[in-house]
């Protein structure tokens, strides 16, 4: 079977909150497409709405107006739930590790929610913290690691169930500049491994420059560079 | 094991720390009340159990009475052996009597025993301190423990024993001539009441004291084991007894004293359960607490792909868990001090020097304890439904929570 020719198409995403008795229009009408295994970067200012528009692609949250599709099925929220488990990974700027549970435990519970935990997946899951660089740090708890290495982690939990698509939401915004820098080319080169198609949210053009495209979001739309 | 129900274990008891400490503060709790429900239902189920015990040692399960005397004991004693479920059946006859020791009077309750009959129905010998049962004539007496000690007499002493019959005979100026009589033996059953004042006799003696010929009060009936008091009472009345003769079971006999004490029981219950119910609060306190605190965690489950099910779930199963740890450890709690009741009662009266007070007061030598499955089962049951509730406001709050909503907390 071949690919589906894209792993995401959002077609016309609107949103907008309420302040006090003013609408804020923080999407009018954002289109985007992402083919297997594209990595793409979006840039904009504080509050432009970037974290809005990777929390409607993810289907965490419901748009005003507008399609999403993953690999070509149509998704609302209430769809998405099911599917996101196998679908698609996340990052974020705060990590979200489990404070009570060891990396290993962390990098493994996509799976357990989505199914269970067999030898297969203990094997995998080693295989990842391994390509982190944190094949020793396994039996460690959050506490104990360092903002980079547990980025790393979260980093492994999210490709933990082989998804096709990981969006990160300005992963290095916690990081000083050299951390930041590792955790990035540890990112890109992953998902270039793995074929999975990447939207990575950065203010870091050095960073952005590194994916095969940029895109800005402004005034609630998305301009290329 | 699904993914709350693990999550929940290891919040509850986090990886590589040793000690849990808000989880064993929660359970603490829970087990504080359930090892106090258990212990005072015990304790109150024992004060039932050892009277009713104590009646049915002395008095059979069932008793025969009769508005009239009973002429023909022997004949209806035979007839009710006959019916099924019936082991034996001895007739006594009562009264109370007056006894005098070197000038000292007492007024105990009388109780006269067909000496061959007896033995098959009641185990009075069992309660023998002094002397013997079988030294008991028609012209002796066993004393209970107290009134003996009050009148100064013990196992050899002479007492006179005078009866209502007598006082009738004084009045139409008959002479009459006090029984005079030997104690063979000195019974203490361990209930203060019964001890205080009770008198054995042979049923011939009390029948010559009390004028009845040969006729007797009632019948004492000792069930088969396995054969309810109850439905034997019903069997027995149901067998065609004479005319005026009914049975009852000892429960009958002491309806109203086992209602109160029922009542009490059940009050004492309901009101130690608040002590489960505030210690559920706490736990659903310190699990609405943790969801605020988890706020972004439960946010990250959402974006894993998690349920709001599954995610209440986990703060369900907390809340079940920790009722269910605390009611095992309110339960071992429990049956130690239980096992432990008399030394820590004996402790607290000697450090307020109330020893003697106390046992008065409870009327038993030893405290009690009976502990009922059914009371433990429901225990149990309440402390995990409890729980239950106490995990679910906590649990409705995560559900709630929109991961979008958790991760703009930041
Ligand atoms: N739930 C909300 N209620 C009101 N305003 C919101 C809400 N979520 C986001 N916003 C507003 O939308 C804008 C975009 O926010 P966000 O997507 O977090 O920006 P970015 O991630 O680009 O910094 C901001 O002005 C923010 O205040
Ligand atoms: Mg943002």
């Amino acid at each position: 079977m071949s690919e589906p020719s894209l792993v995401l198409q959002a077609t016309g995403l609107h949103k907008s909150y309420r302040s006090g008795d003013r609408q804020i229009e923080v999407l009018a009408g954002v289109d985007l497409t992402v083919g297997p295994g594209e990595s793409v970067a979006i840039r904009g200012e504080s509050g432009a709405g970037k974290s809005t528009l990777l929390n409607l692609l993810a289907g965490l949250d419901t748009a005003d107006a507008g399609r999403l599709e993953w690999n070509g099925v149509g998704v609302t929220p209430s769809s998405a739930t099911g599917l996101r488990n196998r679908f698609l990974g996340m990052v974020f700027q705060s990590f979200y590790l489990i404070p009570e549970l060891t990396a290993r435990d962390n990098v493994l519970m996509p799976r357990r929610i989505g199914g269970r935990i067999d030898a297969a997946a203990r094997q995998r899951a080693e295989q990842l913290l391994s390509n982190v660089g944190l094949s020793d740090r396994g039996h460690h708890l959050p506490t104990q690691l360092s903002g980079g290495e547990r980025q790393r982690v979260a980093l492994a939990r999210a490709l933990m169930n082989q998804p096709p698509l990981l969006l990160a939401d300005e992963p290095t915004g916690n990081l000083d500049e050299r951390t930041g820098d590792s955790v990035i080319e540890l990112l890109l080169g992953l998902c270039a491994d793995t074929r999975t198609s990447l939207i990575l949210v950065t203010h870091n053009p050095a960073h952005a420059a590194k994916t095969q495209r940029v895109l800005t979001l402004h005034a609630g739309k998305l301009h290329h560079g | 094991m699904p993914w709350y129900f693990y999550l929940a274990l290891k919040q509850l008891f986090p990886s590589g720390r040793r000690f849990p400490f808000f989880t064993a503060i929660s359970v603490l709790g829970v087990a504080l009340g359930v090892g106090l429900l258990v212990v005072v239902t015990s304790v109150m189920g024992g004060f039932g159990y050892e009277i009713r015990r104590m009646i049915v040692e002395t008095e059979g399960e069932v008793q025969i009475k009769s508005r009239a005397l009973i002429a023909d004991a022997d004949r209806l004693v035979e007839q009710i052996e006959r019916v099924p479920g019936v082991d034996a059946a001895t007739p006594y006859a009562s009264g109370v009597v007056m006894i005098v020791h070197e000038g000292r009077p007492a007024y105990p309750a009388m109780r006269g025993l067909d000496l061959t009959t007896v033995g098959r129905v009641v185990n009075l010998s069992h309660y023998i301190r002094l002397g013997s049962m079988d030294d008991l004539d028609d012209d002796s007496v066993v004393l209970s423990s107290e009134l003996a000690q009050s009148l100064g007499v013990t196992v050899g002493g002479r007492i006179e024993v005078y009866s209502p019959l007598m006082i009738e005979k004084l009045r139409s100026d008959e002479i009459f001539l006090a029984r005079e009589v030997r104690v063979v033996g000195i019974l203490e059953i361990g209930h203060q009441q019964l001890d205080s004042s009770m008198l054995y006799c042979t049923v011939r003696l009390a029948q010559d004291l009390y004028g009845l010929g040969s006729s007797v009060h009632g019948i004492n009936v000792r069930a088969k084991s396995g054969v309810g008091e109850d439905e034997l009472a019903a069997r027995l009345n149901a067998s065609g007894l004479p005319r005026g003769v009914q049975a009852f079971s000892w429960m009958d006999s002491f309806e109203e004293f086992l209602w109160v004490l029922n009542l009490e029981k059940g009050m004492i219950f309901f009101l130690l359960l608040f002590i489960v119910i505030v210690a559920a609060f706490s736990v659903m306190s310190s699990l609405l607490i943790s969801v605020v605190r988890k706020t972004r965690e439960i946010g990250l489950l959402g974006a894993l792909g998690a349920r709001a099910r599954g995610v209440a779930a986990c703060f369900c199963v907390q809340g079940v868990l920790i009722g269910f740890f605390g009611t095992a450890a309110g339960l071992i709690l429990g049956f130690v001090a239980l096992a432990l009741r008399n030394d820590i009662v004996l402790t607290i009266a000697r450090f307020t020097q109330r020893e003697e007070a106390l046992r008065r007061f409870y009327q038993f030598s030893n405290l009690p304890a009976h502990t009922a499955p059914g009371d433990i089962i429901l225990i149990i049951g309440l402390t995990l439904v409890i729980s239950l509730f106490a995990g679910l406001i906590p649990a409705w709050r995560a559900a709630r929570l929109k991961p979008v909503e958790a991760f703009r907390n930041e």
